[in-house]
């Protein structure tokens, strides 16, 4: 079942929100899966890290991508578009993880091909739980494409 | 008469002018009498003018303050729906402005309550505590206002209910808090009703939730009724709970009442607010019944069929 025996797998979270990047950083050091978590604060950084641009040229290509929608300088609903129209990235699931409720943007995400849409929960205790289900769902129960 | 007269030439001469005398003179009158009435009439006629002028005068302005009116419905619509919108992004600006940093606060309340409760001192414990009930308490706050300014904007278009189950989702929704109160709920068969099921299930909800947390010493006991009155439903929610006095009976339904501290009974204020924007906007009336230690009888009134609410 295991996507990674014992390497530890790669997450990019795209996320301007310092006190969510913690918490999901706080949620991930729970976790039994060896990750290593990469942080980039808006869609512009996001794009120049999945094609290994400028700072980015030695990081390694995501397993997963958790994208927040609401960004400064590109919001993650472009950088969704742009990744599921390049060739090389479109395979690497994108779990939108958003504040948003709107009916319009859980439609536009799929429209997008998104891999899954989650709305963030007000409750720290159901964070951990989506978190760890979203772990074990994209890193160990799904068969992903080959890096 | 004139048979009764003796007949002589020389008078009967001067009876024939007297005569035609008479008849001038009565012709004369006659055409007198015509003058007057057509001056009468002239005079009528004139008056008759006025007045249809007068008409015509009034029926321009009638005219005009029909149009004026209007153009005032116009403004007042376009008013409304400045309002209504105004009030959907409010709903907008409390469900994410608002919501998004009170994620923070409780999160991180949260986290600290898990990692740290018991290690720091007493005080620690005790700060964090009122941070997470004034957090939580301010999330219920937040979701109750955004269903209380859903209601006219969200709400679904009316179609034919079966209040069986309308009431079957309410119980379903409340089955944590009736078994912690071992509350007793009781039913008499519900008839179908015409309306928006996720709004009415809400209505239940909320008077069978207050129904439970009202509660005096003994068990809430809650009976449910609904009868036809014509075409209109009348349903009831009645329990032997602690009552309502009468000075508070006209304030219930306001936003924001409460009639008791947290400590006593917790809650928003604005469950009951919430029942009533949703039976207003099903055309209804909600009214209560109660006295001190008697218990309280809530009742709402709604359309029975699609008949009703329009006619």
């Amino acid at each position: 079942m295991d996507n990674f025996p014992g390497k530890a797998i790669d997450i990019l979270l795209v996320e301007d929100n310092p006190g969510d990047v913690r918490l999901a950083q706080e949620a991930l050091k729970e976790s039994k899966i060896k990750n290593q978590l990469f942080i980039v604060e808006d869609g512009v950084e996001a794009m120049a890290f999945l094609r290994r641009q400028g700072n980015y040229n030695n990081v390694p290509r995501p397993d997963l991508i958790l994208l927040d929608l609401n960004l400064p300088r590109k919001s993650g609903r472009e950088v969704l578009a742009e990744v599921k129209q390049d060739e090389d990235l479109k395979r690497i699931p994108v779990v939108v993880l958003t504040v948003s409720r709107a009916e319009e943007d859980i439609l536009k995400c799929y429209n997008n091909y998104a891999n899954c849409y989650i709305t963030k929960p007000l409750d720290f205790n159901q964070f951990m739980e989506i978190t760890k289900s979203i772990e074990e769902f994209w890193l160990t129960i799904v068969k992903l494409p080959p890096k | 008469m004139i048979s009764e007269k003796k007949i002589n030439p020389e008078s009967m001469e001067s009876t024939e002018k007297q005569n035609l005398e008479d008849t001038q003179r009565a012709v004369l009158n006659i055409l007198d009498d015509f003058n007057t009435e057509k001056v009468r009439l002239e005079q009528t006629q004139r008056a008759l003018l006025n007045i249809l002028d007068d008409l015509n005068q009034s029926k321009e302005e009638l005219m005009k303050a029909h149009d004026v009116l209007e153009l005032r419905v116009k403004e007042r619509t376009a008013e409304l729906a400045r309002s209504n919108a105004e009030l959907e992004q409010f709903a907008y600006i409390a469900s994410h402005d608002l919501q998004e940093p009170l994620r923070m606060v409780s999160s991180y309340v949260q986290l600290l309550t898990k990692r740290y409760k018991g290690k720091l001192d007493q005080d620690a414990d005790d700060f964090i505590g009122f941070a997470s009930e004034g957090a939580l308490r301010m999330q219920r706050l937040i979701n109750d206002l955004l269903a209380y300014s859903r209601v006219g904007t969200r709400g679904k278009s009316f179609e034919e209910v079966d209040l069986e189950s309308v009431l079957a989702q309410a119980l379903e929704n409340l089955h944590l808090a009736i078994r912690e109160k071992k509350a007793v709920i009781t039913h008499d068969p519900l008839p179908k009703a015409y309306g928006d099921s996720g709004q009415l299930t809400q209505v239940f909800q909320n008077l069978i939730d207050n129904a439970i947390k009202f509660s005096s010493d003994k068990a809430p006991e809650v009976q449910i009724s609904a009868k036809l009155e014509g075409n209109e439903c009348v349903c009831s929610v009645k329990d032997n709970g602690i009552g309502i006095a009468p000075e508070f009976l006209n304030k219930l339904f306001l936003l924001f009442q409460r009639l008791h501290t947290r400590k006593e009974y917790p809650g928003t204020g604005l469950g009951l607010a919430i029942c009533k924007r949703i039976v207003e906007r099903h055309g209804g009336r909600i009214w209560v019944e109660s006295q001190p230690g008697e218990g309280s009888s809530f009742y709402f009134r709604i359309p029975a069929s699609q008949r009703s609410y329009y006619g």
